[in-house]
């Protein structure tokens, strides 16, 4: 147990994963044997080559895909037990950020934050696109935490790449979450307009407390952001630890031998 | 990742595959021997019993086709046995695929190619002799089509006031149609996608039922659904309208489920993982990125009911049809002539404009 997670660590972990392995149908294998714990306002990063398994461990989580092998816990409940409206009512405290944003583009900005409130929304009305006025309320407060309110009544897909993602972050604080989970928020973005993203995913866990599991390939963003690491190789957990602890061998072990650092991330 | 796990190839789905490719070469070789005898045949100059040269049907009724499929089954067996030495057969090649040592050869250089080339060649052979394709007639005996012709480019005016009413009976015939099949195809669109049936034995079993029935529906012409509609409701445009609303629920069902298939599956998962329920998710998730495709199959729909009814009527399912039909009988050429007029003046004007309305939505 690594020193940042140990004030944590006696309470109960927010997501508690065991042996957990993932082989798709067609019999591609994609995780193998995970046991993680994720505790408390930590801002987990998990990082890996792309197909090293980093989304499939995220889906799991969340149950977006079901989990050939092993049981995952969120805050106590056993997820990978849930079904129908027990799930849909976990699913609720566990927002998730994607790497195509996947905002319903011909929504406005605003439809796209009231999305996030679905899951505690009356089923006729939602279904009429019609949302109580103090949602409405909170939708515009979210789009004025991300620094969108102006653009409220655009369509979703008249917006820039690096400001979708801010609508979908938006849309997960709208959701009330108690966990974030994302699925490499940053790596279809212009390099210069990453930090704009991750900085308002930072506030989330710094400021409310949010416990967040993020996948990175970018070790600068790991460094800045993480409070504890995670790698996996080949759907295998093989390395995990603080962002002090990380260093050029450990770089090697998980992108293989052949791999440079990108930039200069000072070791 | 891509570790694949151990090829979950079992032993019953290989001999299954093997019978498969053994099927179709049966039957390959054995249509290949009967197009063989029914040239054969066709020129022996074997007559009938009046005297007369066979006709098409009945050399196709002579042919020994029971006798070519027990030779078909024998070759393609021996095929199987001898693929070693005489290459892929052709349904191993379909069923399985082209074996990597023959991708690069020519097909003058395999016995697949050649069995290919030959059924092709005979196709092609047979096709003429039975479709009794006859090059003389056509070239030397204009002279009947002639009056039709001179006709048809000497539209009469007394058919006009009559076929302008009809006109409009047939527009609205169409509107009717495809506006009541719109919120039917749309509700059965969701069960048939294919994509949005994996969930449970239940969606499984929906999609399974509502493709079925829809494939079925639809490979019944419109005309064989106003003959039933006419005795169930009787002769007129309203039995034109329900078969082209049945005909049009099940061709709109299948182009709104593909488009459904082919939906960017992102929207669904950020929509599912906020804990929404399945309607919710099918409202958010699916809707909009369906509905500017919609219309414009919808459109087009439209489009193809107002020209299926212009001949709807020729059954007595109403619109121009119905006046259409008769004078066609009765050799009145002119009247005709006018009625082919309207008729394509409307269908090139709803073209036109079903054309210029999908150009705006896409």
């Amino acid at each position: 147990m690594s020193a940042a997670a140990a004030p944590a660590a006696a309470a109960t972990p927010v997501v508690r994963i065991e042996g957990l392995g993932m082989v798709y149908p067609g019999g591609v294998r994609a995780l193998a044997g995970i046991d993680l714990e994720v505790h408390e306002g930590e801002f987990l990063a998990v990082l890996g080559l792309s197909g090293s398994g980093k989304s499939t461990l995220l889906r799991c989580i969340n149950r977006l895909v079901d989990p050939s092998e092993g049981r995952v816990w969120i805050f106590d409940r056993e997820v990978t037990r849930l079904r129908g409206g027990e799930l849909r009512r976990l699913r609720r405290q566990v927002a998730m950020i994607f790497q195509q944003f996947n905002l319903v583009r011909r929504h406005t900005v605003l439809d796209n934050v009231l999305s996030g409130s679905l899951g505690r929304s009356r089923l006729l009305p939602s279904l009429m696109m019609s949302f109580p006025q103090a949602e409405r309320a909170r939708a515009l407060e979210s789009l004025a935490r991300v620094g969108l309110a102006d653009r409220a009544g655009s369509r979703a897909d008249a917006l820039s790449g690096g400001q979708q993602q801010r609508v979908a972050v938006a849309r997960a604080l709208m959701q009330e979450p108690r966990l974030i989970l994302a699925d490499e928020p940053v790596a279809s973005l212009d390099p210069a307009l990453r930090h704009s993203v991750m900085r308002h995913i930072e506030a989330l866990n710094r400021d409310e407390g949010l416990t967040v599991v993020c996948s990175l390939h970018d070790i600068d963003l790991v460094e800045r952001y993480a409070t504890r690491l995670v790698a996996l190789r080949d759907g295998r957990l093989v390395w995990q630890g603080l962002p002090s602890e990380f260093d050029r061998a450990t770089f090697r072990s998980i992108y293989g031998e052949d791999a440079e650092p990108a930039s200069n991330t000072g070791f | 990742m891509a570790r694949r796990e151990p090829a979950a190839e079992t032993g019953w789905r290989a001999v299954l595959e093997r019978l498969q490719a053994g099927g179709i070469d049966a039957v390959l070789i054995a249509i290949l021997l009967a197009m063989g005898e029914l040239l054969v045949v066709a020129f022996s100059g074997r007559r009938g019993p009046t005297g007369l040269l066979l006709g098409a049907e009945q050399i196709l009724d002579l042919l020994s086709y029971g006798r070519w499929l027990v030779v078909g089954v024998a070759l393609a067996a021996l095929w199987a046995l001898g693929a070693r030495w005489l290459g892929a057969s052709p349904g191993q090649a379909l069923v399985r695929g082209v074996p990597e040592d023959e991708r690069d050869l020519a097909w003058t250089e395999t016995l697949r190619g050649w069995f290919a080339a030959v059924f092709i060649e005979l196709t092609f052979f047979a096709g003429w002799l039975i479709t009794e394709l006859d090059l003389y007639a056509f070239l030397t005996k204009f002279g009947k089509a002639a009056d039709i012709v001179r006709g048809l480019a000497q539209p009469s005016t007394s058919v006009l006031h009559e076929g302008l009413i009809l006109l409009v009976q047939t527009v609205f015939l169409a509107f009717m149609a495809t506006a009541f099949a719109i919120p039917i195809a749309f509700v059965l669109a969701f069960p048939s996608a294919r994509n949005l049936t994996r969930g449970s034995t239940l969606a499984r079993l929906a999609y399974t039922v509502s493709r079925t029935v829809m494939n079925f529906v639809r490979a019944v012409e419109p005309l064989v659904w106003a003959l039933i509609f006419i005795s169930w409701v009787g002769i007129g445009p309203f039995a034109g309208v329900l078969a082209l609303w049945v005909h049009s629920v099940a061709s709109l069902t299948k182009l709104y489920s593909e488009q459904i298939e082919s939906i960017d599956t992102g929207p669904m998962d950020a929509i599912t993982a906020t804990g929404a329920s399945t309607l919710q998710v099918l409202r958010y998730g699916v809707v909009p990125q369906v509905i500017p495709p919609f219309l414009s199959f919808t459109i087009y729909r439209w489009d193809i009911n107002v020209r299926m009814s212009t001949i709807i009527g020729f059954v007595g399912g109403g619109g121009i049809g119905y006046i259409l039909k008769p004078r066609v009988d009765l050799g009145e050429w002119g009247e005709v002539g006018t009625l082919v007029l309207l008729i394509a003046a409307t269908v090139w004007l709803m073209d036109l404009i079903s054309a210029k309305i999908r150009e705006r939505i896409v």
